[in-house]
C-alpha cells in the first residue's frame, strides 16, 4: 500500500467550534428550504423514495436535516482502493496525506508558456513519468491533458484512462460525462483494480444528469467516489469565503445523501475546488489567498466535524504561464495550507496554468513541493535517539563538532530532505557548472526516468480486451451522433 | 433643470443605483424630456463603464451592476419612445446561446446584458442548446448575428456543428457569427469559420458593432 505521509501533528484549525456549528446550521437551512435542483428524473423519485420532499415542476428536492446528518455518519472515516499492483494501493483519510497529480488541456512550454494540444505519445509518456515519482500516489480523470492530437471529445476520456491504465499501476479517478462510467468501469475490471468514482455538481446548487446517472453507475459497483463543486465566489457562489463554503457544502451534502443511500456504508472522499473568481477575465483565480482560507475552513469542517476524507484540489496550478517564481510560491502557498489544515490528498503535480496546461517537468518539480509538505505534517520523532542528549554531552563545547560522529551519519540523510530537482550548489560550483536553474534539473530527471523506469506492463489478453472496450466506445459514440 | 437629470442619470449608472435610474428616468418621462437624449446617456455611461473595464479601472461585477441599472431604465423609455412614434435606436438583432452539453451562463449573459445596453436586440436561448435549436432561432428571428460561448473544451468544437449546420441549410451568408468562452482562441474561431472572436464582454460590443457595419 502506497505510504504517503503521515500526519502527527494537529490540523490547524481557524474556525471556532461554534463558527464550524454556525456554518453546518446555515447548510442544513439550506437543503431543507431551498434544496437543490436534479435534472435526472430518476434520481428525483429515488430521492422522493428515500424520505426527501419533491417538487417536480421545479424539479427541485428539499433534504430533511436528520438525513443529512445520518447520510454523514454513514460515511467512512477512510476507505480503501484497489490499484493494479497491491504496493499502490490506497487507504484515503485519517491521518494519511496523499498527493494527486493534476491534470492540463494542453502541454506547454515550460519556459515560453506556449501551448500546443499533445500528442497521445507524449500523454503515454507523462504518464510513465508520473508513474516514477514517489510522492505522487494517484491521478484525477482525464490527466494528464484533457486535449489530445486526433482524439475527438467523446473518446477522450476512455482513451484517456486506457493511458494511465497502461503507463501505471497507480490509483485513477473515473469521469462522470458523457458515459464514460461505463468504460471506466470496464477497463478496470479487466485489470483486477478499482477506480475512484467521480460525481460533480454544477453551481450553484444543481446536478445534472450526467453525474446523477454516474453516481448510480459507481454505486452499483462499489467504487468509492470523490464529489466535488467547483464554485466560483463572486459567480457561482457568494463572494464570500464563508458563504461559498455553505453553498458548496450544501452543493456536496446532497451528493452524499445520494450516495449513501444508493449503496450505504460507501467511501467518499470530499473535493475542495473553490475559487475566487478574477474578476478581470471571469476565470477561477488559482493560487489564491481565497483558495487558501476555503480549503481550511473545508477541512476543519470536512475532515475534522463530518469525518469525511477531503481533497483539496487548488494547488494543481498556478495563474503562471510559465514554470516560474509566481507558479512555485501559488502552488507551495496552497498546497501547505491544505496540508496543515488536515487534507487528506493533495492535487498538486504537473499543472502549470490554471487547467489550460500541464507539464512533465512541472510535475517533477512539484514532486519535491509534495516532499517538504507532506513532511512538514509529519513533524519530528523526540527520542533519546533524536534527543541526542549523549553526544551533545560527549561533543562538549568548542573544539568540539558533530561531523565526524556516527549519530550524525546515522540521521542526517533521515531528517532532513534534499530537493531532486534544485539548484544546491555553492555559488562557484554554480558558476563553473553552467548557472542551472531547477527547472534544468527537472528536465534531467525527467530525461532519466524517461530512459530507465518501465512501468509494470499490461499482459497482452489485458492489452487486447482494453482495445476491445475503446472500440465499443467508439461505436457507442458513432450511435449516438457524438462522434 | 434638463443637463441635471441627465447628469444625475449618468451617476445612476456609474454607481450602479438602478433605483435612482428608474426614478429619474420616469421623472424626465413626465417633464416631457427627450426620451431618446436619455437613452443616450444611458449607452454612454455602460460605454464609459466598459472602456473603464478595459483599462482595467472597473471589473466583471461593475459591468454586471452597469447592465442591469440599463436593465431596469431603459424598457421605460422604450415605451416612452415607441408611445411618441419614434424608434428606440436599434443597432441590429443578435441571437445568443451557450452550446449543447455547456451550462456555463455567466459569461453568456454578460454579454447579452451588455448587447443590450449598447443598444443591441438580444435573443437569450439560454444554455445547453442544442445546434438545430440555434437553425431554428436563426430561422425565427432573422439575426444578423448569432453569438454562441463555449466553456469547455469538450463543448467547442459544437460551435464548429451549428456553422456546419448552418451551411447545409444555406443560412450561412445570413448571419454573421461571433464565438467566445474560455477554450475559444482568434485561430479556433477563424478554423470553424466564424466571422469574429471576442475575449472579453466589452469586446463582444465592439465586435458586434464592427459586424453590423460588415453587413451593411
Amino acid at each position: 500500500m502506497r505510504k504517503g505521509f503521515m500526519r502527527k501533528i494537529k490540523p490547524l484549525e481557524i474556525l471556532t467550534k461554534e463558527q464550524v456549528e454556525a456554518i453546518h446550521r446555515g447548510t442544513l437551512d439550506i437543503l431543507e428550504r431551498t434544496g437543490v435542483r436534479f435534472e435526472d428524473d430518476r434520481a428525483l423519485k429515488f430521492l422522493e423514495d428515500s424520505g426527501c420532499h419533491v417538487d417536480y415542476k421545479e424539479r427541485r428536492v428539499r433534504f430533511p436535516s436528520h438525513l443529512v446528518e445520518e447520510s454523514i455518519r454513514r460515511c467512512p472515516s477512510s476507505f480503501y482502493v484497489k490499484a493494479r499492483d497491491p504496493e499502490d494501493d490506497m487507504r484515503i483519510g485519517g491521518n494519511t496525506l496523499y498527493f494527486m497529480s493534476f491534470a492540463g488541456l494542453r502541454i506547454c512550454d515550460p519556459y515560453t508558456g506556449e501551448t500546443r494540444a499533445p500528442t497521445l505519445a507524449e500523454n503515454d509518456e507523462a504518464v510513465r513519468i508520473s508513474d516514477a515519482l514517489e510522492n505522487l500516489d494517484c491521478f484525477p480523470s482525464y490527466t494528464p491533458y484533457f486535449e489530445i492530437e486526433g482524439v475527438e471529445p467523446p473518446m477522450l476520456c476512455p482513451i484517456s484512462t486506457a493511458s494511465r491504465i497502461r503507463n501505471s499501476t497507480k490509483i485513477s479517478r473515473s469521469a462522470q460525462i458523457a458515459d464514460a462510467p461505463i468504460w471506466d468501469i470496464k477497463m478496470a475490471e479487466v485489470v483486477g483494480m478499482q477506480m475512484l468514482g467521480n460525481m460533480e455538481a454544477s453551481p450553484p446548487l444543481t446536478y445534472y444528469e450526467d453525474a446523477t446517472k454516474a453516481a448510480f453507475k459507481f454505486g452499483e459497483v462499489g467504487f468509492p467516489v470523490y464529489i466535488a463543486s467547483g464554485g466560483v465566489m463572486g459567480g457561482s457562489a457568494p463572494a464570500t469565503i464563508v458563504g461559498s463554503t455553505i453553498s458548496n457544502n450544501a452543493e456536496m451534502l446532497a451528493a452524499v445523501v445520494m450516495l449513501q443511500l444508493i449503496r450505504p456504508g460507501i467511501g467518499i472522499v470530499a473535493n475542495d475546488f473553490v475559487f475566487p473568481m478574477n474578476m478581470r477575465n471571469g476565470s477561477p483565480h488559482f493560487g489564491s489567498l481565497g483558495c487558501s482560507l476555503h480549503q481550511m475552513i473545508f477541512n476543519q469542517i470536512w475532515h475534522g466535524y463530518y469525518g469525511i476524507p477531503t481533497v483539496n484540489a487548488a494547488a494543481g496550478a498556478s495563474n503562471s504561464k510559465l514554470v516560474d517564481y509566481q507558479n512555485g510560491y501559488e502552488k507551495m502557498f496552497v498546497a501547505l495550507t491544505a496540508a496543515l489544515s488536515g487534507a487528506n490528498i493533495i492535487a498538486l503535480h504537473g499543472g502549470v496554468t490554471a487547467e489550460l496546461s500541464y507539464h512533465p517537468i512541472q510535475a517533477i518539480l512539484d514532486d519535491d513541493i509534495a516532499c517538504l509538505v507532506g513532511r512538514t505534517i509529519e513533524g519530528v520523532e523526540v527520542t533519546p535517539e533524536t534527543m541526542a542528549i549523549e553526544v551533545i554531552n560527549e561533543v562538549g563545547p568548542i573544539p568540539g563538532h558533530f561531523l565526524d560522529k556516527e549519530h550524525t551519519r546515522r540521521w542526517w540523510k533521515k531528517e532532513h530532505f534534499m530537493p531532486k530537482a534544485a539548484d544546491m550548489l555553492s555559488y562557484p560550483e554554480w558558476l563553473r557548472k553552467g548557472r542551472k536553474k531547477a527547472l534544468e534539473y527537472a528536465k534531467d530527471r525527467m530525461e532519466e526516468i524517461l530512459k530507465t523506469h518501465k512501468p509494470k506492463p499490461l499482459s497482452e489478453d489485458e492489452n487486447r480486451e482494453i482495445d476491445e472496450i475503446l472500440r465499443e466506445a467508439r461505436e457507442y459514440y458513432k450511435e449516438r451522433e457524438m462522434l | 433643470m434638463n443637463a441635471e437629470i441627465l447628469r444625475e442619470l449618468r451617476m445612476a449608472v456609474m454607481s450602479y443605483d438602478a433605483m435612482k435610474a428608474e426614478e429619474l428616468v420616469r421623472r424626465a418621462v413626465d417633464e416631457g424630456l427627450d426620451p431618446l437624449a436619455c437613452a443616450d446617456v444611458l449607452t454612454e455611461a455602460i460605454r464609459e463603464v466598459g472602456d473603464k473595464f478595459e483599462e482595467g479601472e472597473l471589473f466583471l461585477p461593475d459591468l454586471m451592476a452597469a447592465a442591469s441599472v440599463l436593465e431596469r431604465a431603459t424598457p421605460i423609455l422604450k415605451r416612452e419612445i415607441e408611445r411618441s412614434g419614434k424608434k428606440m435606436r436599434n443597432l441590429g438583432r443578435v441571437v445568443i446561446g451557450t452550446v449543447f452539453g455547456d451550462i456555463h451562463s455567466i459569461g453568456k449573459t454578460l454579454v447579452a446584458a451588455l448587447l443590450t445596453a449598447a443598444g443591441f436586440e438580444v435573443i437569450d436561448l439560454g444554455v445547453n442548446v442544442k445546434a438545430s435549436e440555434f437553425i431554428d432561432a436563426v430561422k425565427r428571428y432573422d439575426p444578423d448575428i448569432l453569438a454562441m460561448s463555449a466553456l469547455l473544451t469538450t463543448t467547442a468544437p459544437e460551435q464548429r456543428k451549428v456553422i456546419e449546420a448552418l451551411e447545409r441549410e444555406n443560412l450561412r451568408g445570413k448571419v454573421k457569427i461571433m464565438v467566445g468562452g474560455g477554450p475559444i482562441t482568434q485561430e479556433f474561431a477563424e478554423d470553424i469559420g466564424a466571422d469574429g472572436y471576442a475575449a472579453t464582454a466589452p469586446e463582444a460590443v465592439k465586435l458586434a458593432e464592427k459586424l453590423i457595419g460588415e453587413k451593411g
